[in-house]
């Protein structure tokens, strides 16, 4: 099995998920009602959860502990898509990045439950019911506030509008499609994207919202070589801020 | 001026007061309805009354449910949601009287429409689901339910419902109160520290 391959697709799933795990946490204590103070507060917990088994897996190949890794590196370390690490914005622009980003990821490690690699594949079944969970909440409340006023239907356009080339950018090639294709480990973005482009759009037509064309779109692509916003470091500052006060202190 | 809170989050936001704001009147009520949530905790388990839930339709109340009153692990297999205006609610009884025994012991025998019967067994507990009957309106469904579930023991309180005003979560997605079961870093158990609290405060003395 080429490792190379494999660390590069867990790296990038994992860092997807810690970040916005982490976004997603800083909606405690702010929801706009209290059940989705309490779901993505819970989602939060789910990310970091599912991060943390893949940096276990990474550390299984001979990389650093998960706390190293998760705590220890600079942005330009990272592998995640721009689309996690954008801030929260309010509560639409959350709202649109969780569903776009969740149908990836529902896409995605169903996938993965078939992987060669097999600690991925049981880890992908795991996972399953949470990620569906995930994807059920997001689309209801699509579906809801896609049709619901003038106000909600033009602030969830407004931010499907900006998120889509960063969304689009969660399917930037790694080096190694091929090989995890040819190995049966990944069947690779491309294949993802094209599903979670009729997701998308099945959701979508429940609504009173346009999809972008996006053959028109040019995609924010960087981040799964290490290329981000300004917005990730402060993030990781504040992350690992504990962390770093005493990196050797057992909790 | 700028919103101060104990949250240094919030004060971070830096939200500009206006002075009138509290002042703006709301225009009557602008609540959602309310619908029932029940909550089965395992399999073969009956549906048990959680709560209310305000929401502007069946499949939001499905979601508000299931973040307030469903519990992940081995504390949930289904819940369902029910319009509250959709349950039909009996007398209640006192001093261990049968609802029962206040109702006609003679249903029509039209089974046109499915109901399914919640017993109150004790007050101040949740209402269960006992079972379904087949009958051709309320009142005919509170005699069916006599003859079929009317036993020793006294029940305090009827609710009947037509079954096909019960959204309830579909058997093949159970799992979405499965979680990894390795989530130490959120147990307040893994936390271990009395002792240093104990020397914290031995060192304060």
């Amino acid at each position: 099995m080429n490792t190379e391959a494999l660390k590069d697709l867990l790296y990038k799933m994992a860092d997807d998920q810690l970040i916005l795990g982490h976004r997603n946490s800083e909606w405690t204590g702010f929801g706009p009602l209290l059940e989705e103070d309490i779901a993505f507060s819970s989602m939060a917990q789910d990310k970091v959860g599912q991060s943390w088994q893949i940096y276990k897996l990474l550390n299984e190949l001979g990389e650093s502990d998960p706390d190293t890794v998760a705590f220890m590196r600079n942005a330009e370390q990272f592998h995640n898509c721009q689309l996690v690490e954008l801030p929260n914005g309010e509560y639409d622009f959350s709202l649109i990045r969780h569903f776009l980003f969740d149908t990836a990821e529902m896409i995605r490690f169903n996938h993965l439950a078939t992987s060669s690699y097999a600690p991925l594949a049981l880890l992908a079944k795991k996972i399953k019911g949470e990620i569906k969970y995930h994807t059920m909440h997001a689309n209801i409340w699509v579906k809801q506030l896609g049709s619901a006023t003038e106000e909600s239907i033009i602030r969830l356009q407004t931010s499907l509008d900006s998120a889509m080339p960063y969304a689009l950018g969660i399917f930037e090639s790694s080096k190694f499609e091929k090989e995890l294709i040819s190995e049966g480990i990944f069947r690779g973005e491309e294949t993802v994207k094209s599903e979670w482009l009729t997701q998308v759009k099945s959701i979508l037509e429940h609504t009173k919202l346009t999809m972008p064309n996006i053959e028109t779109i040019t995609p924010v692509f960087g981040g799964r070589y290490g290329k981000h916003t300004a917005h990730l470091q402060p993030l990781l500052d504040e992350m690992s801020e504990v962390f770093k006060e005493d990196p050797t202190a057992d909790w | 001026m700028i919103l101060k809170s104990l949250d240094p989050r919030v004060t971070r936001l830096s939200i500009e007061l206006s002075p009138d704001e509290s002042s703006v009147a709301k225009d009557g009520l602008d609540q959602f309805e309310t619908y029932e949530a029940f909550v089965q905790s395992k399999e073969g388990k009956p549906f048990e009354h959680a709560g209310p839930v305000h929401a502007p339709n069946e499949e939001m109340a499905f979601l508000f449910a299931k973040e307030q009153y469903s519990r992940r692990g081995m504390f949930c297999n289904a819940i369902c949601v029910i319009k509250t205006e959709n349950i039909k609610v009996s007398e209640y009884t006192d001093n261990g009287q049968d609802i029962y025994n206040l109702v006609t012991d003679h249903p029509s025998g039209n089974e046109n429409e499915s109901f399914e019967i919640f017993h109150l067994m004790k007050r101040g507990k949740q209402h269960k689901h006992e079972g379904s009957v087949l009958a051709k309106d309320f009142d005919d469904a509170m005699a069916m339910a006599k003859k079929e579930f009317q036993s020793d023991k006294p029940v305090f309180n009827v609710w009947i419902v037509k079954s096909a005003h019960i959204m309830a979560s579909e058997d093949e997605d159970k799992d979405i109160w499965d979680t990894l079961k390795e989530k130490q870093y959120r147990e307040a158990t893994d936390y271990k520290a009395a002792d240093k609290i104990k020397a914290f405060k031995e060192n304060q003395a």
